[in-house]
């Protein structure tokens, strides 16, 4: 019985310690929900107001004074664009490394991550004039390179994880039974590494989705403007600041990615603890 | 059918030698098993045969022809692996299909040969499962079945049972030897237990520190070891080696005399006399050969094991069932010295009677 109540008691603080946390985690996300859906004169109050009356006026408003839409379309359409790349890039780059013996190949697979280690306002000149060049300043393929190349050696390096542990025995095993280099890929590596493909697929949306500083950069009408971006212009004008409408699109921005997170949570928690003592 | 020949095969990674100088005559629908401790390269030499690696130096041919430079997947072999390899994500039928869609076998016979090759291991019900819904002796036995599909002109295994329990390795030892009598294909099986080694080979080639020390048939090997690796290799307990000296045909150790050694040599040698060969015997006997401490007793219920601490060293003695003694007590031993062995004390070579 004593070792029963005790159990219990554990899992009573334990719960009590992860749901103080997640509850600290989740507040600023439930403050600007409750923010997006109140008048905006309960915004800027003396006292912050807990319990506001509901409104929908920002709601409206992002969606009849704003291309909303459009800012969402060519969120979506950069963000799936620039994954694809990365996955067809990153995963015969992977396999690469994870698989074949070559002179060089242990610096190569440091170079992949060190790109992610210099500041990015450090390229972003070179990369202004670069896009300048190739007249793609403004549009949204320019976006979807760039999320591409920021993500590329991420998406590699997780995958890269997931091959190293396919015992090559497997591969051999294909090989032995008639299969090519391409099919071994194909239909025996690619379908193993499943689980690692979408964790860094899904990273590399979160990463994306979150970019400004280039697509700030790239995007100067609403023709390429994300949201993202398009967040920070509800920053100016003669309306002033419009925080509820702000707090909505930030939402807009988050539910998708929170969604898709949320759906294969079990994937993820693997691939970032492998890629964690792997990588 | 296929008839496969090594010749000089070589395997070297820089400084590293993998194997050396291999030279091996498989003959046509022979079950060749090669046995060594960890690292003694009969894996690399089964991997060359595959196609998985290149030799270094020398040559492999099936049939006559030189497959050095054919690549792995147009040998037409089929292996299977210690460790199954079986594809993850695929059913088992699937798994075994796959080397009949590599192979572009005409798909309206797919259904039938994978359902035969799959009944032949006793595996018929369990199609539609995958890999990780399966025992590790029915992974086994789907590699196996997944092996034997296409009918293969080589099957090559490498240690297929060392993952099983003792009873399933038992069991499966005895299917792939059935298996194998109904198929009549070439066979080459590498395994470092000599149980393994004695119950399924036609012959067996041991192997150590990449070099070949014998090539024989299971009697050939067990009853006339080329060197003292062999005969401490083969055998469970294994053979006793006593470190002595011959010198007017006598040979003696510390607590160890036989008279009248029929070989030529005098001075250092090694002896050699198998546990089975040694008997227990009255103290203060006229013909006996050594005498110890009794170090352990272990009975097994048909036989019972009898560990000696003698000058020489530790002995093992199997000894009658019945036997039984108090641990520091003293025994004396006869040797059947019909089946004693001589090695050369530096090289281990075997001196052989004159």
């Amino acid at each position: 019985m004593t070792v029963r109540r005790t159990n219990g008691d554990n899992l009573f603080i334990r719960y009590l310690i992860l749901g103080s946390w997640a509850l600290f985690c989740l507040v600023p996300v439930l403050w600007f929900l409750s923010i997006g859906f109140r008048p905006r004169t309960e915004i800027i109050t003396a006292r912050p107001i807990y319990l506001p009356t509901l409104s929908l006026d920002a709601w409206h408003m992002i969606w009849s004074d704003w291309p909303m839409a459009k800012y969402l379309r060519n969120s979506v359409a950069a963000i799936f664009g620039s994954v694809a790349i990365d996955l067809a890039l990153a995963i015969p780059a992977a396999y690469s490394l994870a698989r074949y013996d070559y002179k060089g190949k242990e610096d190569i697979g440091f170079y992949i991550p060190s790109t992610r280690m210099m500041a990015p306002a450090i390229v972003a000149i070179p990369i202004f004039f670069l896009f300048r060049n190739m007249g793609l300043l403004d549009t949204i393929w320019a976006l979807m390179l760039i999320y591409a190349a920021i993500n590329l050696s991420i998406v590699t390096w997780i995958i890269r994880s997931y091959m190293t542990d396919i015992p090559k025995e497997i591969e051999d095993a294909a090989r032995i039974d008639g299969a090519g280099d391409l099919r071994i890929l194909w239909e025996i590596t690619i379908p193993a590494v499943r689980p690692g493909i979408i964790t860094a697929a899904v990273i590399a949306m979160v990463f994306a989705i979150n970019e400004f500083l280039f697509t700030l950069l790239i995007a100067s009408t609403p023709d390429a403007y994300t949201l993202s971006v398009a967040l920070a212009n509800f920053t100016g004008g003669s309306d002033g600041l419009i925080y509820n409408a702000i707090a909505l699109v930030a939402f807009l921005a988050f539910v998708p990615v929170f969604l898709v997170v949320a759906a294969i949570q079990r994937h993820l928690s693997r691939g970032l603890t492998m890629g964690a003592i792997k990588g | 059918m296929a008839h496969i020949q090594l010749r000089g095969i070589q395997k070297k990674w820089d400084t590293i030698w993998g194997v050396r100088d291999a030279t091996i005559d498989i003959a046509d629908e022979e079950l060749l098993v090669l046995l060594g401790p960890s690292g003694c390269g009969k894996t690399t030499t089964l991997r060359m045969i595959a196609g998985l690696e290149e030799p270094t130096e020398g040559e492999i041919t099936v049939d006559g022809q030189i497959i050095n430079d054919v690549d792995a997947r147009d040998r037409d072999v089929a292996m299977v692996f210690q460790g199954y390899a079986l594809y993850p994500n695929m059913s088992i039928y699937e798994n075994i299909r796959f080397p009949l869609r590599m192979r572009n076998i005409p798909r309206g016979t797919h259904d039938q040969r994978v359902r035969e090759a799959a009944d032949m291991v006793e595996l018929g019900q369990f199609l539609d499962r995958k890999p990780a819904a399966l025992s590790g002796g029915q992974c086994q036995r789907a590699a196996l079945a997944r092996a034997v599909v296409r009918q293969p002109r080589v099957f090559l295994m490498d240690e297929p049972l060392s993952n099983l329990d003792a009873r399933l390795r038992q069991a499966m030892r005895v299917q792939i030897k059935r298996l194998r009598r109904h198929l009549k294909i070439t066979t080459v099986y590498v395994t470092h237990d000599q149980i393994e080694a004695m119950t399924l080979a036609d012959r067996i080639v041991v192997m150590d520190g990449g070099t070949i020390q014998q090539i024989g048939t299971p009697d050939e090997i067990y009853r006339d070891p080329a060197n003292a690796f062999v005969a401490s290799f083969i055998g469970a307990p294994p053979m006793n080696l006593i470190n002595g000296e011959i010198s007017h045909g006598r040979f003696h150790a510390d607590n160890v005399e036989v008279q009248n050694v029929d070989i030529d040599t005098e001075g250092p040698v090694t002896l050699g006399v198998r546990p089975e060969d040694c008997s227990v015997v009255k103290s203060g006997a006229s013909a006996h050969n050594l005498t110890g401490e009794v170090f352990g007793v272990e009975p097994t219920g048909d036989i019972t094991f009898l560990t000696l601490k003698a000058g020489c060293g530790t002995m093992e003695i199997k000894a009658s069932r019945d036997y039984r003694a108090e641990l520091g007590a003293q025994e004396t031993i006869a040797f059947d010295t019909d089946h004693l062995y001589f090695f050369d004390a530096q090289s281990g070579q075997r001196i052989r009677q004159s």
